[in-house]
């Protein structure tokens, strides 16, 4: 098996070149799925039966996630359906491994939990976030239309790193001489960053909590599809019941008090390292003779209000044109003698009537 | 007996296919053009800053006296109610002789920051409702308010009574403290003074990222786990890409009127407590005594039953009504179901007033 594996990944490091066209990826594609079945498929069948785990399912998926990296059309959906896919495949490798050999004996349930959570620790994934799938998928949400919490310190990455430069020693030093308010700026941006970790921390760590109880969900709902025709017989089934032990989990978490508190110190903490990184880049646009938000702001809050008292006017204008009228109306009806009746108009005639029509 | 019986041949078998599937699948996904919306043709006829009130066409004349004009929320884009042919709120409604009209508030940018609730519901929505009255030479019309357009909608009824003939509400929330409710819930720890002055308007990539959290396993990964199985529909595809497309196609929220809706409806849950004002005028859903329709979708993850349901207390109508829809907050505009239900009931309901 072991060779098998040796020279799946010298066909793809072979095949898999990015200078390829198309149709040739295609082609590589398919070749390789065949070589890379047909492998499984004598694993299989061979009387040691479990297959070897150690194979890269995902490797295949890696270079279709680089040919799609460019395609333009479609290409957001491309890559959350790879993302996606990638994490399935895996969890598949984890489940197919886990098939072979398995009776129906006591522990089986504990047996399947424990390949449903190798199955989730994703191959090339965050150390940080082993055993932790539900941090992984939200770490995840990101890319364009989509940011995250974990995004922050990316963005931020040259500031953090200037803050880095100066020493974060000085945190809590007095400030004082020429540097002062600089200083003091300073020292209150690295606190808010050191918070908005902190709270990073503390909402990963109920993450965890959740992705922990999934497990725990997920055996006792497999315990209760033991019983004949509710058994689990696809891989998808499985993979189904995970995500519903996995969500039920996570609504647990995140409608608790405590995720309450976390949620919105996360929250509270990332908008105070923005506030202070905003001003620090406004600041440097004031010196640099830029237009700055804060200006903008200024002058859209007086157009905006000005508009409002303008329209204010407007309406009270005609409200008081609409009462003066109506006055004047009142006073005619008043001064009017009596209502005059109107003059009965003749019937037109049958020929008047049709030239009308 | 165990609670699995998956064969190793079987397992291989699904994973093959499943690869397989993918592998095909994804060279039509790459060959798809951009997908299209909106199935029903409109005619602008008012137009102020960046919002547009349309007129839907059908394809026979209205036979309603009273249009129906349709306020949707701010969060999303309203094409939800016209999505494609064969998924239109829209297009049901005109077949069924209603008149129907649609606010479409448009994208605001950063010269809308100052944008409040009083300018959104005493302002934008009262001048539309002016223009739709004025049109059809009538004193009063039809209001359906969907999910926050619901919510203003209902502070515009109480407001504005002399204007509304039938209120209409789709998953609209009203008591935002129920245990249920995920999204409110995470809002009580939020410091939205801070998060507002810091953000200006918010942005429509954090929300997304918000609405997205609520379920993650399901909307991140399940979602497109589930994708692999039409990628040989291009019908099936489209319409999956068509729904992705509104769902990311979302306006950023104009700052002020966020900070207000967070702190007096999500926070302080001032539609169910009172002393809830909008600009000037005091808005107490007693006043809210035209004849209610109130639908809800009884598997919403954004705006839960339990959220929409004490309406009923609330209201001061003596003519109202609820309408339970088996499916959740997106399938009550686009699922089969809600075709052949939601339409129906909505212009039943309307002709029997």
């Amino acid at each position: 098996m072991q060779q098998g594996v040796l020279k799946f990944r010298a066909f793809v490091e072979m095949r898999m070149s990015d200078t390829k066209p198309t149709q040739d990826w295609q082609k590589d594609w398919q070749a390789l799925q065949k070589q890379y079945w047909s492998a499984w498929q004598d694993a299989t069948r061979n009387a040691t039966g479990a297959p070897d785990a150690a194979t890269p399912w995902h490797e295949g998926l890696e270079q279709w996630s680089r040919l799609f990296a460019n395609s333009g059309k479609q290409n957001e959906t491309a890559d959350r359906l790879l993302g996606s896919a990638k994490a399935y495949v895996a969890l598949m490798q984890s489940m197919l491994a886990a098939s072979a050999g398995k009776d129906a004996g006591a522990g089986v349930q504990t047996a399947w939990t424990q390949a449903m959570r190798d199955g989730l620790n994703v191959p090339g994934m965050d150390a940080l976030f082993a055993n932790n799938p539900i941090a992984a998928m939200l770490q995840g949400l990101r890319g364009p239309g989509v940011q995250g919490f974990g995004e922050l310190p990316q963005a931020f990455a040259p500031f953090l790193a200037q803050a880095k430069r100066e020493g974060m020693s000085w945190l809590n030093a007095p400030a004082f001489g020429y540097a002062r308010e600089h200083q003091e700026r300073m020292q209150k941006a690295a606190s808010a960053f050191v918070e908005f970790q902190d709270a990073v921390g503390r909402y990963n760590a109920l993450m965890l909590k959740s992705s922990q109880r999934s497990f725990a969900i997920f055996e006792d709902k497999l315990t209760q599809r033991a019983e004949p025709g509710r058994q689990i017989d696809s891989l998808r089934g499985l993979y189904d019941l995970w995500v519903d032990a996995a969500e039920e989990a996570y609504a647990e978490i995140a409608l608790s008090d405590e995720f309450r508190t976390v949620y919105g110190d996360v929250v509270n903490a990332q908008m105070r390292v923005r506030a202070h990184v905003q001003a620090e880049v406004e600041r440097l646009g004031a010196e640099l003779g830029m237009p700055t938000r804060s200006e903008l702001n200024s002058v859209h809050k007086r157009l905006h209000g000005l508009r409002r008292k303008d329209s204010e006017a407007r309406i009270a204008g005609l409200e008081s044109e609409l009462a003066t009228l109506r006055g004047e109306v009142a006073a005619l009806k008043k001064a009017a003698p009596r209502a005059v009746v109107p003059h009965k108009l003749p019937k037109p005639s049958a020929k008047t009537a049709k030239r009308k029509r | 007996m165990g609670p699995i019986r998956i064969e190793p041949q079987k397992a291989l078998d699904e994973a093959q296919r499943f690869n397989s599937k993918l592998a095909a699948g994804l060279s039509s996904l790459r060959a798809l053009d951009e997908v299209d919306y909106g199935a029903t043709a409109k005619e602008e006829i008012y137009r102020e800053d960046k919002l547009v009130l349309y007129r839907f066409k059908g394809a026979g004349k209205s036979t309603s006296k009273t249009p129906l004009l349709i306020a949707y929320a701010l969060v999303n884009r309203p094409y939800m109610v016209d999505l494609q042919d064969d998924r239109s709120l829209v297009k049901n409604l005109l077949a069924m002789g209603e008149d129907v009209y649609l606010i479409d508030w448009g994208y605001p940018d950063p010269s809308d920051r100052y944008l409040t609730l009083d300018d959104y519901i005493n302002g934008y929505i009262d001048r539309c409702v002016d223009a739709v009255a004025k049109r059809c030479k009538v004193d009063k019309i039809n209001l359906l308010g969907i999910c926050q357009g619901g919510a203003f909608s209902l502070c515009y009824a109480a407001t504005h009574r002399e204007k509304i003939r039938n209120l209409i509400t789709m998953v609209t929330p009203v008591d935002f403290h129920t245990k249920d409710n995920m999204l409110s819930h995470w809002t009580r720890g939020m410091d939205v003074d801070l998060f507002v002055d810091t953000l200006g308007n918010v942005p429509a990539d954090l929300m997304n990222w918000c609405y997205l959290t609520l379920k993650p396993v399901r909307l991140f990964q399940q979602k497109y786990i589930g994708l692999v199985d039409i990628l040989d529909d291009k019908i099936e595809l489209e319409n999956f890409l068509r729904m992705e497309k509104w769902i990311f196609d979302s306006p950023d929220q104009a700052g002020e009127a966020f900070r207000q809706f967070i702190k007096d409806f999500y926070q302080a849950n001032k539609l169910v407590n009172g002393g809830l004002k909008i600009g000037d005028k005091d808005v107490s859903l007693k006043n809210v005594t035209m004849p209610i329709l109130n639908i809800f979708a009884e598997q919403d993850h954004l705006v839960p039953p339990s959220a929409s349901r004490p309406l009923k207390q609330l209201a001061g109508t003596k003519d109202y009504t609820e309408l339970a829809f088996k499916g959740g907050h997106i399938g009550i505009y686009v699922s089969g179901r809600a075709q052949r239900e939601v339409p129906g009931a909505i212009h039943d309901w309307l002709a029997a007033r």
